[in-house]
């Protein structure tokens, strides 16, 4: 994560990268680029903390437990909203509180596959089982975003970015998306 | 461990519960129930016949470290495996953990072999 002076806004932003996620009380703005990637926002307005993420489901097609309840993907998913939940729990937020909107998961160059309706799709779900609501979402659709995200108003400003950033992005998307399928998705503690 | 093993699972987020009882269901385990937190879990282990406690270390209310505590601490349960499935990794929590009597630590997003390692070893 990287904190900045952002002039027109304000306010100091706090940069999240795919994979990251920040946790505020406020006073600032966190920010990301989204391509095929999805943010959840999450915040209690009450308690006045929040948080973003930035993640894409692996593709599971490297173990044997691919597309089933346990497989990689459900996994690291189920990780990347669980564990950017407990530290906004940590701030003292009420899990009954909590205000979730969803961006990204674009299809942002033709050739790719379904990945941002896949992590759509995922997010989705794990939010209806979890009993959050969506109150706002902008998904989907060509174009890579850049979002900023308030905890205190839980206002969510999306920037669509011009087509010639699509590939610098999908590049960098798909170096993270073979990093987590390969070392970093997996506990490395063995002490027992 | 023995695949007839009664197992509680304990964990407040529905998908990562599910998501362990698949886990252990393709492991063989298929004697399994679940909790949403510790207070729940710790009335239904003094009633039932557990062989093995897996629980999640951040919960609301009752957190798997003091349910750990509370299991170490009743005479009827203290021999019973512990392990810990969270996402926690810093070294103190696990420190922590393994001075309160864990059996054994998996960080999340855990890979199901590492279940099964644990599995054999507290067996």
């Amino acid at each position: 994560m990287r904190r900045f002076w952002k002039p027109d806004f304000d306010s100091y932003v706090a940069k999240i990268l795919p994979g990251e996620y920040y946790v505020t009380r406020g006073g600032e703005w966190i920010v990301t680029v989204l391509g095929s990637c999805v943010s959840a926002c999450i915040r209690d307005p009450k308690a006045g903390v929040g948080g973003m993420n930035h993640f894409m489901l692996p593709d599971n097609n490297r173990e044997k437990w691919g597309h089933t309840d346990v497989d990689l993907a459900h996994r690291y998913g189920s990780y990347a909203m669980e564990h950017m939940i407990n530290d906004i729990l940590k701030l003292g937020a009420d899990r009954t509180r909590l205000e979730v909107k969803i961006v990204g998961g674009g299809k942002i160059l033709a050739q790719m596959t379904d990945i941002g309706d896949r992590n759509i799709a995922f997010v989705r779900e794990y939010l209806q089982r979890e009993g959050f609501l969506i109150a706002g979402e902008d998904v989907a659709g060509p174009h890579p975003r850049k979002v900023y995200y308030d905890v205190l108003t839980g206002r969510v400003r999306v920037k669509k970015l011009p087509a010639q950033s699509r590939e610098s992005i999908a590049v960098e998307e798909l170096g993270y998306q073979r990093v987590i399928e390969t070392k970093k998705v997996t506990g490395d503690v063995e002490l027992f | 461990m023995d695949q007839n093993a009664k197992i509680l699972i304990v964990d407040d987020m529905q998908t990562m519960r599910r998501l362990l009882r698949s886990a252990l269901n393709d492991l063989g385990y298929t004697n399994v129930v679940d909790a949403d937190g510790g207070a729940s879990a710790l009335s239904l282990l003094e009633s039932g016949d557990f062989s093995l406690l897996i629980t999640d270390w951040n919960m609301p209310g009752m957190e798997g470290i003091d349910l750990l505590k509370a299991v170490r601490a009743n005479d009827k349960l203290k021999s019973l495996p512990v392990l810990m499935v969270t996402a926690e990794a810093k070294k103190e929590q696990i420190l922590e953990a393994a001075e309160a009597g864990v059996n054994g630590y998996v960080v999340k997003p855990f890979q199901p072999a590492q279940l099964k390692d644990k599995l054999d070893r507290v067996g």
